[in-house]
C-alpha cells in the first residue's frame, strides 16, 4: 500500500465513522419513535399490543424490533423464519390480512405464545413499505379489555395501512443507522490477528481526536434541537444555511483574492 | 337471461348484444374447470379439498433462473388453501392447480411470482388467482408483458387490489385482467362492477370463513379473499360457457352485476312502497 493509498483510504474511513457515530446516536430516538406511534396507533386500533417486524437476512426471516403491551420486551429479537405465519405471508406477499381467531393451528403463533405466555386471538398485519420494497410488517394484535375479542375490521386495515405508512419511514432510517451501527461493531470486535487490528487501533485513535468528538456533539445537538419541535427546526436550519452561507462567501473571497 | 352487451355504454353509443347467458350457470359446480393458484401452496389433505387438488408445484432456484418441481410440501402459511376454499365452496368440482411461490424464497423475490405467472400462462389454465401483489416499480413492465401473454392466451387472471395507499402490480392492470377489492357482503352471486375504476370488482372479503393450516378453519379478512369468489363464479360461467375469452369473461360479470344493482334498486323500491302502506 502507497502512502498515497493509506491516505485516501484513511479518509474515507474517517468519513464513514463520522457518519457512523452520527447513526449510533440517532438509532435510539428512532426505535423510541417507533414505539410512540405504536403506542398512539394501537389506542386509536383498540388493541392490546402492537409490534413491528423487519426483515432479517435476506431469506425472508423477520425479527420483532419494537414492541408495545404485555409481552412486549419477551417479543424483540424473536425471529420469524420466512412465510411463517401471518407475518410471513405478510412480508412475502405484500397483502394485508385481518385474522379473527388465530391461535393453536397456526404453528407459528402457537410457539411465539408458547414462549411468551401470551394468547394471540386476533390479529391484523399490513405489510410496511419503501420505495415499493416490502421491508417489514406491522402488528396489532387482541383488543383492549377481556375476551372474546371482536375482529378487526376492514375500516381499521385501511387506518393500519396509513400508520405503516408513517412507521415505514422510521424503520427505514432505523434501518440505514443499524447498517452503519453493525459496520462498526465489526470493525472494533475484529480479532487482534487479523488485519482489521490495525484499523481498529486508528478508529480507536480516530474517536479520541477532539475534531470527531466536535462534530458527533454537532450531530447530537441538532438531534436534540430538532426533536424540540417545528419552529425550533425551522430557526435551526436557517442559522445552520446562514453559517453555510457565510462559509461559502468566506471561501469565495478567499479564491477571488487569489 | 342476462344479456352481454357492449362493455362500455353511454348515451351516444349503440349497444351491441353479444351473447345472452341464462341462469343455469348459477346452478353449475365448476366442474373440470382448471384453477391454477399462485400463492403460498395448498393443503391437499384438508377435508374441505380432498381430491380437489390435480397438481402442485414449487418455485426452486436453480442458479439464475426459477423451476417448477412437483411438490407434497403443502401450504407453508395458510393462505392459498384459504383460496382454494373459497373457490371450493362457489364452484366444488373445479381443479386445483398450486403454484407455490411464497413461503421458502422469502421477499422481495419478485422472479419466483413472474415465473409462476408464466408457467401458469405456458400451461394454459383457464383461471388463475393471484391473491397477491407487489408495488415494486421494476415489476411493472414484466408483469405488464405477462398479463398481455395470458390475455392472448385466454388465460383469466384475477387478482385481488392491495388496500394500501399504493396501487399494487398486477391488479391496477385493468385492461388485461379482473382485479377485486373487498366488500362487506356476504352472497358471493351478488357482486358489484364499478365501472371506470381502477379495480373494478367487489366481492365478499371481511370475516370469511376459509380451510387454514393443519385442517383447521378461520375468518379472514382482506382483498385476497375477495378475489376467490370472483374465480368461483367464472369457473361457473366457464363450464356452463366454455368458449368463453377473457375479454368476454368480463363482459359477462359487467352484466350479471349490472343486473345484481337493478334488483337491489327494485328491492329498495319495493321496500320503500311496503314501508308507506303500513304508515
Amino acid at each position: 500500500m502507497t502512502a498515497h493509498d493509506k491516505f485516501s483510504l484513511e479518509e474515507k474511513l474517517r468519513s464513514v465513522i463520522e457518519t457512523v457515530d452520527v447513526a449510533n446516536a440517532l438509532i435510539e430516538p428512532l426505535t423510541r419513535s417507533i414505539e410512540n406511534l405504536l403506542y398512539i396507533s394501537a389506542g386509536q386500533m383498540n388493541s392490546e399490543e402492537a409490534s413491528v417486524l423487519i426483515r432479517d437476512g435476506s431469506h425472508g426471516d423477520l425479527r420483532f424490533i419494537s414492541a408495545i403491551g404485555k409481552v412486549a420486551h419477551q417479543l424483540i429479537d424473536i425471529t420469524v423464519p420466512a412465510g411463517k405465519g401471518v407475518a410471513g405471508f405478510v412480508f412475502s406477499s405484500g397483502q394485508p390480512m385481518v385474522i379473527a381467531d388465530a391461535g393453536e393451528e397456526d404453528s407459528f403463533y402457537a410457539e411465539v405464545d408458547k414462549q411468551t405466555g401470551y394468547s394471540t386471538q386476533t390479529l391484523l398485519a399490513t405489510p410496511l413499505r419503501h420505495k415499493g420494497e416490502v421491508i417489514g410488517v406491522l402488528e396489532y394484535v387482541n383488543r383492549i379489555g377481556d375476551p372474546p375479542y371482536e375482529s378487526f375490521t376492514a375500516d381499521e386495515m385501511d387506518e393500519a395501512a396509513v400508520f405503516a405508512e408513517a412507521i415505514s419511514s422510521l424503520v427505514n432510517a432505523y434501518e440505514s443507522a443499524k447498517l452503519f451501527h453493525d459496520f462498526t461493531d465489526q470493525m472494533l470486535t475484529a480479532d487482534e490477528t487479523t488485519d482489521f487490528a490495525d484499523v481498529r487501533k486508528w478508529l480507536d485513535e480516530l474517536r479520541s481526536t477532539s475534531e470527531h468528538k466536535e462534530i458527533l456533539d454537532l450531530a447530537i445537538l441538532v438531534r436534540e434541537l430538532a426533536s424540540r419541535g417545528e419552529e425550533e427546526r425551522k430557526m435551526c436550519r436557517k442559522v445552520l444555511e446562514s453559517i453555510l452561507e457565510f462559509a461559502d462567501g468566506k471561501a469565495n473571497t478567499n479564491y477571488l483574492s487569489y | 337471461m342476462t344479456e352481454v352487451s357492449a362493455y362500455e355504454s353511454n348515451e351516444y353509443s349503440s349497444i351491441t348484444t353479444y351473447f345472452q347467458i341464462d341462469e343455469s350457470w348459477k346452478l353449475r359446480t365448476g366442474k373440470g374447470v382448471e384453477v391454477a393458484i399462485i400463492d403460498s401452496g395448498i393443503d391437499a389433505d384438508h377435508p374441505a379439498l380432498l381430491g380437489k387438488v390435480k397438481e402442485s408445484v414449487v418455485a426452486r432456484r436453480q442458479e439464475k433462473k426459477v423451476v417448477f418441481e412437483p411438490s407434497d410440501d403443502g401450504d407453508s402459511a395458510g393462505h392459498g388453501t384459504a383460496c382454494a376454499s373459497i373457490i371450493s365452496r362457489i364452484a366444488p368440482d373445479a381443479e386445483f392447480y398450486s403454484i407455490k411461490v411464497l413461503g421458502s424464497g422469502g421477499s422481495g423475490d419478485g422472479q419466483a411470482f413472474l415465473a409462476g405467472l408464466e408457467y401458469a400462462i405456458k400451461k394454459r389454465y383457464r383461471i388463475i388467482n393471484l391473491s397477491l401483489g407487489t408495488t415494486r416499480p421494476q415489476l411493472f413492465a414484466p408483469l405488464h408483458d405477462l398479463l398481455d401473454r395470458a390475455y392472448q392466451a385466454g388465460c383469466i387472471v384475477v387478482a385481488a387490489a392491495n388496500n394500501l395507499p399504493h396501487p399494487s402490480f398486477p391488479s391496477v392492470f385493468s385492461s388485461s385482467l379482473i382485479s377485486v377489492s373487498k366488500d362487506d357482503s356476504t352472497d358471493p352471486f351478488d357482486f358489484g362492477f364499478r365501472y371506470g375504476e381502477v379495480i373494478e370488482l367487489t366481492a365478499p372479503g371481511v370475516n370469511i370463513k376459509t380451510a387454514w393450516l393443519n385442517k383447521s378453519y378461520k375468518q379472514l379478512t382482506g382483498n385476497s379473499f375477495a378475489c376467490p369468489h370472483i374465480v368461483g363464479i367464472i369457473a361457473l360461467l366457464l363450464e356452463t360457457y366454455p368458449g368463453l375469452t377473457p375479454f368476454h369473461v368480463k363482459s359477462a360479470l359487467y352484466a350479471i352485476a349490472e343486473e345484481n344493482q337493478k334488483a337491489k334498486v327494485k328491492d329498495a323500491a319495493d321496500q320503500s312502497d311496503d314501508n308507506n302502506e303500513t304508515s
